[in-house]
């Protein structure tokens, strides 16, 4: 077996020893089921809820499926972006404060591989959560509201999707420099908050910022267009995290270990 | 003899302190050599730059066959001071895992590491999780990771300073073994554990070597022959008659032991026990001996 599968293969085996293989997944699926539940029965809870005086109508519009979808990604792009800054922020820098590192990387394993069988491992935990989240929340909308095509949803699955492997590549990054899982987890929030504000109030500056792609997720689901600045973005990110990759494998070659 | 590595203005600052102030040494191929020094000596920080964990500030270490720049890992093993897992693991899937990290295949890594486990003794425990593991058999598991691929230098950071007396025994022993097939350099601040396994010796003291080479060479050096004598009353009065019969190196007393470091310890011998006799002095305990390498130990580090 070559060093890179033992190393991927160790992780993937971690993460069900964690149970990271179910308790992920099931938030991701809690996070998605939430928002088409509640929107569609919102009338019936506050009902239930009581406090309205009696005899009071209860108007709620209906939202239609995209807005759904939105709400959807917004609670992926808010609290799911937290549970993998979470997940991930100790991946290595747990590993090096323990001490573990220092048995590990005594024995002739690249750097390259170890960064990357991590980061590759993170990333496949990432995308079956997100899809699996994603895929329950669709069946929801359908039953619920109105049929969305798969290719209208897999599309915007795969655009927000990207956003979320950019998160995921920068809490590696900053796993490679640093030792305390808290301050990583502390660094890549900021960082990722600083990003949407920036991007967001100069948004016709930074139309190529990565952080821009689940505002265009939303356009693209509202008007079922693809808007212009998407493929700059996509590149933007795609570059952005081979480069973040690199440079944490050359600062993590770099560092000294004990 | 060939060296397995070479080290030469070995240096390190830590914050512009220097912790290790240019070594000079090599380590003999099937040695075992101990790094002896007192706590904060530099042992650790050396064995840490030696398996690339730290960098150098300054000098170079050579292995015997490696270029420079070429990965010298394959070559070394290592057990950390204080070793740490993954504790979601078993003993046995991580040898394996370590093997596998180190070049064996597959195969060769259930092999070995069912061979290890046996060899350190903890077969029955394979199975177990490494976190229910105690202190002894982690350093048992952290020396079988570090000779799972037959590296040709294996280096121990303070094997058997964490261990009770039985688990110090059978370490020792254990070293005993691996020294028929690979050579060790294992850092002790315990000189009993050093002269037990080992053939030479490299003192270091404040981030020097203040001495070495082989345990024989040492003892034949600062070694010296002592008697102790002990009398009824006031000793001290006899010092001066005594010390004028044979040629003394040293005199040290303490309490009413008087001890007496000579060159000949034959002919001190008979002249302390004629005169002692002859004028029929209440002698009450007569004691010959020889400096113990501790001695030897105490004196470098005061030098």
């Amino acid at each position: 077996m070559n060093l890179w599968m033992v190393l991927f293969n160790k992780e993937l085996v971690e993460m069900s020893r964690n149970f990271k293989w179910i308790w992920v997944p099931i938030v991701f699926i809690l996070l998605a089921v939430k928002e088409p539940l509640t929107l569609y029965y919102m009338p019936q809870i506050i009902d239930a809820l009581g406090g309205l005086p009696e005899g009071a109508v209860i108007e709620l519009p209906v939202p239609s499926a995209s807005e759904v979808l939105i709400a959807i990604l917004g609670q992926f792009n808010t609290l799911g972006v937290l549970i993998i800054v979470l997940t991930s922020m100790g991946i290595i820098a747990a590993e090096r404060k323990s001490g573990v590192a220092a048995i590990i990387l005594v024995k002739p394993v690249s750097y390259a591989s170890f960064v990357t069988a991590k980061w590759a491992a993170a990333m496949l935990l990432l995308w079956v959560s997100y899809f699996i989240g994603y895929v329950a929340s669709w069946y929801y909308v359908v039953i619920l509201f109105e049929a969305v095509p798969f290719i209208d949803f897999f599309q915007s699955f795969l655009l927000n999707g990207i956003w979320l492997s950019f998160v995921l590549t920068m809490t590696i990054f900053f796993n490679s420099f640093n030792k305390s899982p808290g301050v990583v987890g502390f660094i890549t929030i900021a960082i990722i908050i600083l990003l949407s504000v920036l991007s967001s109030s100069f948004s016709h500056w930074l139309q190529w910022s990565p952080s821009l792609l689940p505002t265009y997720t939303n356009t693209f689901l509202l008007s079922n267009e693809i808007p212009d600045n998407v493929l700059s973005a996509i590149i933007v990110a795609i570059i952005g995290m081979i480069v973040l990759l690199v440079c944490s494998i050359s600062i993590f070659r770099r560092k000294e270990l004990a | 003899m060939s060296a397995v590595v070479t080290v030469s203005g070995l240096r390190k600052s830590f914050q512009n302190e220097d912790v290790i102030k240019g070594l000079e040494f090599d380590l003999t191929k099937g040695k075992c050599i101990a790094l002896l020094g007192a706590n904060g000596a530099g042992k650790t920080t050396t064995l840490q730059m030696l398996s690339g964990l730290l960098r150098p500030s300054a000098g170079s270490i050579a292995f015997d066959g490696v270029q420079k720049g070429e990965d010298f890992r394959k070559l070394i093993g290592y057990l950390p001071q204080h070793p740490v897992f993954y504790e979601w693991m078993s003993g046995r899937e991580f040898l394996e895992y370590t093997g596998m990290l180190a070049g064996l295949s597959k195969k060769e890594s259930k092999e070995r590491a069912e061979e290890l486990l046996e060899m350190v003794g903890i077969s029955n425990a394979k199975n177990r999780r490494i976190g229910k593991y105690s202190g002894g058999m982690k350093q048992r598991l952290g020396i079988a990771q570090a000779i799972i691929h037959r590296p040709k230098l294996v280096m121990l950071d303070e094997p058997v300073s964490a261990l009770d007396p039985f688990g110090r025994r059978e370490v020792l022993e254990l070293m005993e073994r691996m020294k028929k097939e690979t050579t060790i350099l294992f850092s002790t601040h315990i000189l009993n554990d050093a002269e037990e396994v080992c053939d030479d010796i490299l003192f270091l003291h404040k981030g020097e070597i203040v001495e070495s080479g082989s345990m024989k060479e040492l003892r034949d050096k600062y070694q010296q022959s002592k008697i102790d004598l002990v009398f009824r009353g006031e000793s001290d009065q006899y010092i001066e008659k005594l010390s004028s019969l044979v040629e003394i190196q040293s005199i040290s007393v303490h309490e009413n032991k008087i001890s007496f470091f000579v060159h000949n310890i034959d002919d001190a011998k008979h002249a302390f026990l004629r005169e002692i006799t002859d004028r029929n002095w209440p002698l009450l305990k007569f004691e010959i001996s020889k400096t113990s390498l501790e001695d030897v130990f105490m004196k470098v580090v005061e030098k």
